[in-house]
């Protein structure tokens, strides 16, 4: 049952593994980015419906990745992971038009959660 | 002795006793002098005036002998005027120069001497006669003086038309009548008052030395030597040295110039002396002041440092931890329910999501210093924060009670901060209180140091905190409760947060009682 395509980005591989199992089991086809620049190249080559993408990466950050996604692909949902929470970034995130957040450690439930609501918004768009 | 006399002598009044006492003596002896002059002169004016009227007086006895030639009538006359008390010689000498009459008989009928001051009187220029009578004085030969008068007998026509013939009518001048009267009494009498007015001058001399001395000693060297004294005792450092002179002169005045001199001297040193001893306390205070600075700037550095290291450690730790937590939950569920192996993993999880609990408290720091603040109301956030957890198990049995100042102005301030804060102290109290008794929340304004406070006092009915313990509540993974309920940093963390405000908290607390907290944050004034 394909429910939808959606790209994970991080550098850590735990947590892109972990998204990965959490995911897969309900249904959704993930694929998974080590950084921002792969991310993107992904993203030109095949469609997505949700893009969950860390924050702090080298060579390109979160914020930059999503600029980017809100530039080219305006229909893709964009969910921050964050390695903890900051005011800050959590509201030039939501400003610069991301989906909502997710911090670390997160639960399969939070990020089910999280996706289910996303893919919810973007078919009723 | 000598010394001393010679010390006398060489102060004020030794000076002032020797000048008046010169100048005294000076006066008195010119004084003196003139005195007896004058006196003598006048003594002798007047007897040289009684010695003309004696001699009239003995011309006046001899005149009707010498007009009627009755010539042993005459010299018996002058014999017994002669005789009398005082008269030396008393003798009358013709134009001839011989002398007629004499009070010594042996002299009668002999000629004068030519050298004798009689015949110089007449003789002295040729042909020229003497005008009128004279009187000298010459020594006697008893020692006194002896006062010679000599009076002209002049021709009168009674004379020559006497029946006698003796004188013819041409002859101006007849002769002399003589009289040498001893000034022995005179002398004697000026003699005495000279003794006496000597005598007196002495003793006047001496009176007024002594009351000089008395009132010099008295109005100069008493008060001098007084003052000197009191000059010597507060060069010596006695202040408190009053020099006491009660006169109304300028002794007086001078005694109360220095001690008015001496209680300025006296103010200035003790106002010396206590700015050098507040001084050395404000230097005290200020040392104190920047070690208690540089013991925060050391904290809060510290605190930095700390901030800075818990982002790293978060954002390193967390991830491994979303895989424990993602697998965790992945492999709980392939257990069945109530399963030994289960409640295991349910373990590994729960212990995941403490550490990231203790992540995000450390993460309290670096968010510190990111305050987005704006004008929020005080009692909302205190509202707001019970809501949060009020409804909870831990909050069911205890009682809430709000003393809400609503005059307080809305204040400029991070409301997710405060709101922290706040909830830091209400799940606190909770905790102390285990589960029973009564919350109560006021806020209230204070004043200190003339600027306005907003004070929210969180009032627990709890065990209390351990006086020992109160210092170190503040620091950072300083806790008391058990293990894996506190992480330590709650306090810590709100403490940064209220002294980023501007404000800053206190701790009241009894044990088995109670504890206070009181959160003060400064007014707004924009």
């Amino acid at each position: 049952m394909e429910k939808g395509k959606i790209l994970i980005i991080d550098d850590e591989d735990i947590v892109l593994r972990s998204c990965q199992r959490a995911l897969s089991p309900a249904g959704y086809d993930v694929r998974v980015a080590k950084n921002g620049i792969d991310g993107l190249k992904m993203l030109e080559t095949e469609a997505f419906a949700v893009v969950l993408t860390d924050l702090k990466m080298p060579d390109l950050d979160g914020i930059e990745v999503l600029r980017r996604i809100r530039e080219t692909w305006p229909d893709i949902e964009v969910i921050i992971i964050t390695g903890y929470q900051t005011v800050e970034t959590a509201v030039k995130a939501i400003k610069l038009g991301a989906f909502d957040y997710i911090e670390k450690p997160f639960s399969p439930e939070q990020i089910l959660s999280v996706i289910r609501n996303a893919i919810e918004r973007r078919t009723k768009q | 002795m000598k010394t001393h006399v010679k010390k006398t002598l060489n102060s004020l009044t030794g000076k002032l006793i020797l000048t008046i006492g010169t100048l005294m003596v000076a006066g008195s002896t010119i004084f003196w002098y003139f005195l007896i002059q004058h006196q003598e002169k006048e003594l002798l004016r007047n007897s040289i005036k009684y010695g003309d009227s004696f001699i009239d007086f003995v011309e006046k006895s001899t005149r009707n002998g010498m007009l009627t030639f009755q010539q042993i009538l005459i010299q018996q006359t002058v014999e017994a005027i002669g005789s009398a008390e005082g008269i030396i010689r008393i003798r009358m000498v013709d134009g001839k120069g011989r002398i007629a009459y004499s009070s010594i008989k042996e002299e009668k009928g002999t000629m004068l001497d030519k050298s004798e001051s009689l015949c110089m009187l007449c003789h002295s220029k040729s042909g020229e006669s003497v005008k009128m009578q004279s009187s000298s004085i010459k020594m006697g030969k008893d020692g006194y003086r002896v006062l010679n008068i000599l009076h002209p007998i002049y021709n009168e026509p009674a004379c020559y038309t006497s029946y006698c013939h003796a004188h013819p009518k041409e002859q101006g001048i007849l002769g002399f009548a003589e009289a040498d009267i001893s000034l022995s009494i005179l002398d004697k009498a000026i003699k005495k008052q000279e003794i006496a007015i000597t005598a007196y001058v002495i003793g006047f001399i001496c009176l007024l030395s002594v009351i000089l001395c008395t009132i010099l000693w008295n109005l100069v060297s008493t008060p001098l030597s007084i003052l000197t004294h009191g000059m010597e005792r507060v060069a010596a450092g006695e202040l408190d040295y009053t020099v006491k002179i009660d006169t109304g002169d300028e002794m007086g005045d001078l005694a109360r110039a220095f001690n008015a001199m001496t209680f300025d001297l006296k103010k200035a040193k003790d106002e010396l002396v206590e700015w050098g001893n507040t001084l050395e306390k404000k230097v005290e205070e200020k040392t104190e002041e920047i070690k208690k600075a540089q013991t925060k700037l050391i904290h809060s550095e510290k605190l930095a440092s700390l901030g800075r290291m818990a982002a790293g450690v978060a954002h390193e730790i967390n991830s491994p931890l979303t895989g424990i937590v993602t697998f965790g939950h992945l492999l709980r569920d392939k257990f069945p329910e109530d399963s030994q192996e289960r409640e295991d993993v349910e373990v590994i999880i729960e212990q995941a999501n403490r550490c990231s609990n203790i992540i995000k408290g450390l993460l309290g720091f670096a968010r510190a210093t990111s305050a987005e603040k704006g004008l929020i109301n005080i009692n909302d956030l205190v509202n707001s924060s019970l809501n949060m957890v009020q409804h909870k198990a831990d909050f069911f049995d205890i009682k809430v009670v709000l003393n809400l100042d609503e005059s307080l102005p809305p204040l400029r301030v991070d409301a997710s901060q405060i709101q922290q804060v706040f909830l830091n102290m209400i799940i606190n109290a909770a905790d102390a209180m285990e589960g029973k008794g009564t919350f109560t929340v006021t806020t209230r304004k204070v004043v200190e140091n003339g600027s306005s406070f907003a004070e929210v006092e969180f009032n627990d009915t709890g065990h209390g905190i351990m006086e020992e313990n109160i210092p170190k509540l503040f620091e950072p993974f300083f806790t008391t409760k058990p293990v894996g309920k506190g992480t330590g940093l709650g306090l810590a963390v709100s403490h940064g947060i209220i002294q980023d405000h501007g404000g800053r908290i206190r701790v009241k607390s009894e044990l088995g009682k109670g504890t206070s907290f009181f959160v003060r944050l400064p007014y707004y004034e924009g």
